[in-house]
């Protein structure tokens, strides 16, 4: 019966779902810019891969974080690449915290999610200015890391209902 | 303390190499293959670029059926809210529309004549053809501003083709795809437009914020002062990224203090944009009949330089044929002006007389005066023998004397 189940398509999806999402909120950068709230922008990409890489999510595979980092470049318009290093450095980070982490605690996750999009914001900017001159609005991406890591612990609370949904 | 640090550097090994069972490659492989990408994409090969190309087309179209459901979503959002202001938006469109259709016919004069001296001037003449695109990517990231229209190089899009919604400019294409291209739009940080501000006929460059405002970034010190909320701004054509003469938008003048912040409220509204219009330029040699057919004739250099110097004798004469018109103006204008003269100075010298006669008859009409109360105590009788005879000066000075005779 539990192998019929896991046989069912829809089933093989829902568990696919974290890569799909992240394939989709790349494509069609899901954050609801065009409500023309001033200010208002969140990287659900950043808080999807830091949440499924640090559970070590059994569908979450690396390479296709790395593709949709590609993809998010040509969607944007950035130089390919730069976000592939930016999700790559979120899973680095991610691995490191798993490795020293004996209890979790989501306060800990959550403040170690901020100094993380913050390093990797910082880098993103240096590397778009300094190497590609790109003219960027610095209050642009403080405001965006600062909602990103307010929405962190809305969308851990869903995912979390999700990873309960997977493994029962 | 040895021991903490071999913990941390096996976490970070840990970390960058360790592979779990399902992952296919190590983070830190990933990394270097991110900055190989990066290194790869920054230099302009040719496979490089078609690699691009191709992972563009797929990206863009893969993008524009996975926006399909938030689209009919904001869609419906937009009709929804276009239905509540749908009767007065239709009087105020009569109202311009019959404006502009006044304004159109003079516009295709001016076309018409700018397309005339073009010809004069250039050996070529730029036939613009605009082409409608559609919008198939606007995803309104807060980095960086730019759309996808489903027009590429297959449609001769090249890259700093200008963009069009109706008549006003909203960018210029900077990657060129087969059949896709992005346009960067004037609200980008990294926009920048030399534009002219009329009717002062300032230039400046206006550079995007972001937002539906731009921003004017270079103007000269002390033209500031003349511009009003009311001067419009076009694109001035210098350094040749824009054809010159396409509204952007109107200035808008921001005071803080004691200085004064120029905007520019786009005429277009980039967050509504569906549809936009490419302008394809094709240049075609003119067919100069007559000239080629004497340039094969006379084609030695001798009747060249004679033909160059034929041509410059006649401007020569044009300029003195000029010069001797406005020398008989100027000279007719020197008579005018002295004629004038002569009338002012006959003017002031009749005012002068009737000032003196008016000072005479003033002095008259006092003598008279006096004369009354005091004549008779001036006047010969035979009862005043030391009086003086009526009309004489000793009996005038003596009457303005008030009677006293020394």
């Amino acid at each position: 019966m539990a192998s019929l189940s896991s046989r069912n398509p829809f089933r093989k999806l829902y568990s696919w779902l974290p890569i799909v999402l992240l394939f989709i909120s790349v494509l069609n950068e899901f954050d609801f810019n065009y409500l023309n709230l001033d200010y208002f922008s969140f990287n659900f990409p950043f808080i999807l891969i830091f949440f499924f890489s640090l559970k070590d999510f059994k569908h979450f595979d690396y390479f296709l974080v790395f593709l949709a980092g590609l993809v998010n470049d040509t969607v944007v318009g950035l130089p390919l690449g730069i976000s592939s290093l930016s999700y790559c450095l979120i899973c680095i980070a991610t691995s490191y915290l798993r490795n020293i982490t004996i209890r979790p605690h989501i306060i800990k996750d959550w403040f170690y999610f901020l100094f993380t999009i913050s390093l990797i914001n910082s880098i993103s900017y240096s590397v778009l200015n300094l190497f590609f001159s790109y003219n960027l609005d610095l209050v642009n991406y403080v405001i965006n890391n600062f909602f990103t890591f307010l929405f962190y612990l809305f969308f851990v609370y869903i995912f979390n209902h999700y990873l309960k949904g997977v493994n029962d | 303390m040895a021991s903490s640090r071999d913990d941390f550097i096996i976490a970070i090994r840990s970390a960058f190499l360790k592979k779990s069972t399902q992952q296919k490659f190590s983070l830190l492989t990933l990394v270097f293959l991110s900055v190989f990408i990066i290194l790869l994409s920054s230099l302009d090969f040719r496979a490089v670029r078609y690699l691009k190309i191709a992972i563009n087309e797929v990206v863009y179209r893969s993008s524009f059926l996975v926006s399909i459901p938030e689209n009919f979503l904001k869609d419906s959002f937009m009709g929804i809210s276009d239905y509540t202001t749908f009767f007065k938006d239709y009087n105020q469109n009569k109202k311009e529309l019959s404006k502009l259709k006044s304004d159109a016919v003079s516009s295709n004069i001016i076309e018409f004549e700018n397309k005339e001296l073009k010809e004069l001037i250039n050996d070529y003449v730029s036939t613009s053809n605009k082409i409608l695109a559609k919008i198939i990517m606007d995803h309104d990231s807060p980095f960086l501003k730019s759309i996808i229209i489903n027009k590429g190089s297959k449609d001769n899009i090249k890259i700093g083709t200008n963009i069009y919604d109706q008549s006003y400019l909203v960018g210029r294409v900077i990657e060129v795809n087969y059949k896709t291209s992005r346009v960067l739009l004037l609200s980008d940080l990294n926009s920048n437009v030399p534009v002219t501000i009329a009717p002062q006929n300032v230039q400046a460059i206006i550079t995007g914020r972001g937002d539906n405002i731009g921003h004017i970034k270079y103007m000269k010190d002390g033209f500031s002062n003349d511009l009003n909320n009311q001067s419009i701004v076009y694109t001035s054509g210098t350094g040749a990224i824009f054809k010159s003469g396409i509204p952007i938008g109107k200035l808008k003048i921001k005071e803080e203090g004691s200085t004064k912040k120029f905007n520019v409220e786009f005429y277009s509204d980039f967050s509504q944009l569906k549809y936009v219009f490419a302008e394809v330029i094709i240049k075609t040699a003119i067919e100069n009949t007559t000239q080629n057919s004497t340039n094969n004739e006379n084609s030695t250099p001798i009747d060249v330089k004679l033909n160059i110097l034929e041509d410059e004798l006649k401007i020569v004469e044009d300029t003195k044929l000029k010069f001797k018109q406005e020398n008989e103006e100027l000279k007719k204008k020197i008579n005018n002006l002295n004629n004038d003269i002569l009338d002012l100075k006959n003017n002031i010298f009749l005012q002068k007389e009737k000032i003196e006669q008016s000072d005479l008859d003033k002095k008259e009409i006092e003598f008279l005066k006096m004369n009354l109360y005091y004549g008779h105590k001036c006047r010969r009788s035979f009862f005043n023998t030391k009086g003086f005879t009526v009309g004489s000066d000793d009996y005038r000075n003596c009457v303005f004397n008030k009677g006293r005779k020394n």
